[in-house]
């Protein structure tokens, strides 16, 4: 260990949602006066605004920090932040990666959650040395004694002496940094070897092109070098390397092991600078790749459509723009007898849909109407090959095929022991098999369940919540693939099938959810001029049916006084009205209705 | 030369109080300074015009509110003698007074029949005593059938008779006794119009709570209100008008037919030299303006001239609501090109399902077409 590097602290921090993650970065800057307080705008490392509201951080961002501690040197600390959510479970794989050490953050209040678990064993499983920080001291519901024999016994990290803080007030901040001095390794690696750099996030600036965030291994990089990424095989030049600051990147020339910081290039598309992958020196590369490189791989797939129909082009273009910088979306055109042109668009999971729905419809203005969100299944035809299916228009029919699959997770749930019953009986209701249940302690027990996704994609979340008080928490992570006797469920409307409404379900479930939307259709449609039937079939198996009555009504009854204009403004309103309509068939029906029935909300 | 004629409308925006779901422009409990002033305004109004409409007959006149006969008779006769000075009525014209039950006696009666008025329209809406405490009338049936009858004695032989449907609490039994109950007093004329809920007015705001029929029921009232008045030997002409023949009212066919008529007072519309426009609504706007000099820009609050596609527009538009519909001749006279090369398509779906007649000589909405005619009006017409 060189010098240099002797003074390096790379680190993380993890935590369960809510657990104060952002606010303890915040009081980490301000408290190396990396950020002065002035100059604080509230989570500094959340800077999409959607990452503040959602109080979650979405991409990861490092920064770098300077602090002299008690021994009398000065250390540089680089703070790698991770998204914090499951959704994104390989990019904070990558993250740790990047780093010598963790901060594991645990609510006082609250105690060890799903993700609090799920974080701390991706650190364990990246080698990560461990400091478990104890946040939210200033509630008065704060059990700091409990949590610290919590995180011993069942994480199995010691926590006597680890810092308990408030992020909020302020309070004992200074004990964390000194315990990432002192308990944090120093970063190791050869300065003169072969380069290897991790790469754990970029993003798409329209000057400078792809900034890539590197952490560097082994070796040293420098403006000017030529680079190979190992994984996807692009070369570039570099054109600028240097450190993280706060509000910006500064140019320093040259990054050498142990280092964190960017690189530039000339790079036009994040799909080249895949999180995880290596960049080695053209010339010289490094013998082998760093491990766990994986392309990330959609799991949640939705049919995305503009409103307004003539605005394909802007969706087009907004998902490019999008695309720049995420590099885990993908989409490609699809189109919809029901909801015309548009796009399948594949995601990591829903919440990670939700993100770019709502980026979507506030960056660019867009009004959407999107199809329920599927998993993608594994078919096995007749004639034995393996088709994919990731939009359930496409399913085959049962005389087509052998076997249908589908993914199944590995769920586990940390829930107050008084809410087991109810949480059985929901992963019961989503076809969930019980593995185990371990007490945690005398009062709270962590679940797992193998589940179906497509179970959980919809409204599990909400469900769980619902029915714990929100007090229950949830991770998973895929398993796999696994025989099922999946159907895929039509509507037709006035005997018309309506594509974007089919959808693939399990066997058993078919008939209520049939039911389910055949009466939110019934509802939500506005009546027609004639009757509209409502039928859910199975193949040509009608297995539900309601109907729209007719309208009977609609019209100006008197008008009066000879007011011809308002009349007028009346129909024209009206007929305008009727442009943003769908024809579903022969049906109209508004794109907010539409939407309103895919909106899965249960109970 | 064959002179050209035109329809008048005063309108009158006092009541006794007003009703939940009214949206008319009328105010209750004015007082006299207030009458009086207004009145000044509108005759006013009417003279400041009338230069313009020196060529014309005119051959229908509408005196409608709010409740004119709210006015001390004198004040009504003497408005009605100021629009003799300054319009030439003919001696065959049409002369309407709106009435509302319990507002008018023998000696009111006997003096607008003396002033040439010869139609009166009087507001029953209900002959049910409940419903009209619902609606927020504030007469009974009782009181209708008395005012009925002083007018028939005072020599009125052209009475219409206003009802609604839709009504809360009204059902279609309630409503077919309210249709037998003014049938059976032989009006020449009936008018029965859906309730509406228009914003602004408290009905709308209670909308929800309040026992509305529902969209079924409903329609099945206006079926009603067809089958049995015509069994009774009322033509049904226009959406919500009944009409012994030769009843019609030729007042309300001038709008529905695109001819040319003035009105006067807050809120007026007319439909005049190849311009459409409305006064302002509020009392105390309009009788400043008129007082100003009666200037357009401050006296109107819209105005729109016609264009040749606007009057094609407004033209279908009006005349789907009469059952004659559009005579195709006409229709090519007026506007130079075959009624079926703009809607012959357009209308398709609609004859499909039964809401229009088109044939050979004429388009006209059926009876369900009518009571959908904002669905077919806003998909075929251009605006």
């Amino acid at each position: 260990m060189n010098d240099n590097q002797k003074n390096i602290r790379n680190f993380s921090i993890i935590a369960h949602i809510d657990h104060g993650k952002s606010t303890l970065a915040d009081r980490l800057l301000e408290a190396t006066r990396t950020v002065s307080t002035r100059d604080m705008e509230e989570q500094v490392l959340d800077n999409m605004d959607l990452e503040r509201e959602r109080g979650i951080t979405i991409k990861a961002r490092a920064v770098k920090m300077s602090y002299t501690a008690s021994d009398g040197e000065t250390y540089t600390l680089n703070l790698i932040d991770t998204p914090g959510h499951v959704d994104f479970n390989y990019e904070v794989s990558r993250s740790l990666n990047a780093c010598e050490g963790a901060l594991l953050v645990v609510d006082a209040t609250q105690g060890i959650e799903a993700q609090t678990l799920a974080n701390a064993y991706l650190a364990i499983d990246a080698d990560l040395e461990i400091v478990p920080v104890i946040n939210k001291i200033d509630l008065p519901s704060a059990q700091v004694e409990n949590v610290r024999r919590e995180i011993e016994d069942v994480i199995g990290i010691p926590a006597e002496d680890c810092p308990a803080v408030s992020a909020k007030t302020g309070q004992n901040i200074s004990q964390v940094l000194d315990a990432i001095v002192r308990d944090l390794p120093a970063p190791k690696g050869d300065p003169d070897a072969p380069l290897s750099c991790l790469i754990f996030d970029s993003y798409y600036d329209s000057y400078l092109g792809v900034v890539v965030y590197i952490r560097v291994k082994e070796g040293t990089l420098r403006d000017g070098d030529k680079i190979l990424l190992m994984g996807t095989g692009a070369r570039f030049e570099v054109v600028e390397v240097g450190v993280l600051e706060p509000f910006g990147l500064s140019h320093t020339g040259t990054l050498s092991a142990g280092e964190v910081g960017y690189l530039t290039a000339s790079i036009k598309n994040v799909r080249d600078t895949r999180v995880g992958d290596t960049v080695t020196h053209a010339e010289r590369p490094a013998a082998e790749p760093l491990p766990g490189f994986r392309a990330v791989q959609p799991m949640v797939y939705a049919g995305i459509y503009p409103a307004d129909g003539a605005r394909y082009g802007d969706l087009r273009d907004a998902l490019e723009k999008l695309q720049l910088n995420d590099a885990a979306l993908q989409y490609e055109p699809e189109t919809s007898a029901a909801l015309g042109f548009g796009f399948r668009c594949g995601f990591l999971g829903l919440l990670h849909m939700e993100i770019i729905e709502e980026r979507l419809e506030r960056e660019f203005n867009l009004d959407l109407i999107t199809t329920a969100p599927s998993v993608i299944y594994e078919v096995v035809m007749s004639d034995g090959t393996v088709r994919y299916i990731d939009n359930p228009s496409n399913f085959p029919t049962a005389d087509e095929t052998k076997e249908a699959r589908e993914p199944i997770v590995k769920a586990s749930i940390i829930t107050p022991s008084e809410y087991v019953g109810g949480i059985m009986d929901l992963c019961q209701d989503r076809r969930g098999v019980f593995f185990d249940m371990k007490y945690l302690d005398a009062s709270r027990v962590e679940l797992h369940y193998d589940l179906p996704l497509n179970e959980i994609i919809y409204d599990f979340f909400d469900a769980l919540k619902s029915r714990t008080k929100g007090y229950a928490s949830l991770d998973y992570d895929l398993k796999g693939y696994e025989p099922s006797k999946l159907v895929k469920l039509d509507f037709l409307l006035n005997g018309d099938q309506v594509d974007a409404l089919s959808f693939i379900v399990h066997e058993e479930k078919a008939y209520a959810r049939a039911r389910k939307i055949a009466e939110k259709l019934k509802d939500n449609i506005p009546r027609q001029l004639f009757e509209v039937p409502i039928q859910a079939a199975i193949g040509s198996r009608i297995i539900a049916r309601e109907t729209v009555k007719a309208m009977r009504k609609d019209v100006l009854a008197k008008c009066y006084g000879g007011d011809i204009t308002r009349k007028k403004k009346l129909l024209e309103k009206q007929k305008e009205g009727k442009k943003k309509m769908r024809k579903l068939g022969t049906v109209e029906v508004s794109p907010e209705a539409f939407m309103a029935v895919l909106r899965l909300d249960e109970e | 030369m064959e002179n050209k004629t035109l329809g008048i409308y005063l309108h009158i925006p006092f009541c006794l109080s007003k009703c939940g779901y009214c949206d008319f422009c009328s105010v209750a409990g004015s007082d006299k300074r207030t009458k009086n002033r207004y009145l000044s305004a509108l005759s006013k109004n009417m003279t400041q015009i009338s230069r313009q409409a020196e060529d014309y007959l005119v051959d229908s006149v509408f005196i409608g509110g709010g409740t004119p006969t709210v006015l001390p008779p004198q004040q009504l006769k003497k408005l009605i003698d100021d629009l003799y000075r300054a319009y030439f009525v003919v001696e065959s014209a049409e002369f309407t007074v709106e009435a509302n039950p319990a507002t008018v006696s023998k000696k009111y009666a006997e003096l607008l029949v003396a002033s040439g008025v010869n139609r009166v329209s009087i507001g029953l809406q209900s002959a049910d005593d409940g419903e009209l405490r619902a609606l927020g009338r504030i007469h009974s049936v009782k009181d209708f059938e008395e005012s009925y009858h002083i007018f028939r004695s005072a020599g009125i032989e052209n009475i219409n008779v206003d009802l609604m449907y839709g009504i809360p609490g009204q059902t279609t039994e309630s409503f077919l006794n309210t249709l037998k109950y003014a049938v059976s007093l032989g009006p020449e004329h009936i008018s029965a119009y859906g309730l509406q809920l228009e914003p602004g007015t408290p009905f709308f705001e209670q909308k929800d709570t309040l026992a509305l029929p529902d969209e079924d029921t409903e329609y099945s009232m206006y079926c009603y209100a067809e089958e049995y008045l015509q069994e009774n030997g009322y033509e049904h002409y226009e959406i919500s008008n009944y009409a012994k023949p030769g009843k019609r009212c030729r007042h309300n066919l001038k709008y529905w037919n695109c001819e040319p008529y003035l009105g006067f007072g807050a809120s007026a519309h007319s439909d005049f030299g190849g311009w459409r426009y409305g006064y302002v609504a509020d009392l105390k706007r309009y009788v400043d303006a008129v007082e100003a000099g009666g200037a357009g820009d401050r006296l109107c609050a819209e105005r729109a001239v016609h264009t040749p596609s606007s009057f094609e527009t407004d033209y279908v538009m009006l005349r789907l609501r009469l059952c004659d519909g559009i005579d195709k001749k006409i229709y090519e006279a007026l506007f130079g090109r075959p009624f079926d090369s703009k809607y012959a398509e357009r209308l398709r779906p609609f004859e499909a399902g039964g809401f229009v007649q088109n044939d050979e000589t004429s388009c006209r909405l059926t009876t369900d077409g009518m009571y959908v005619s904002n669905t077919i009006l806003s998909s075929i017409l251009d605006f």
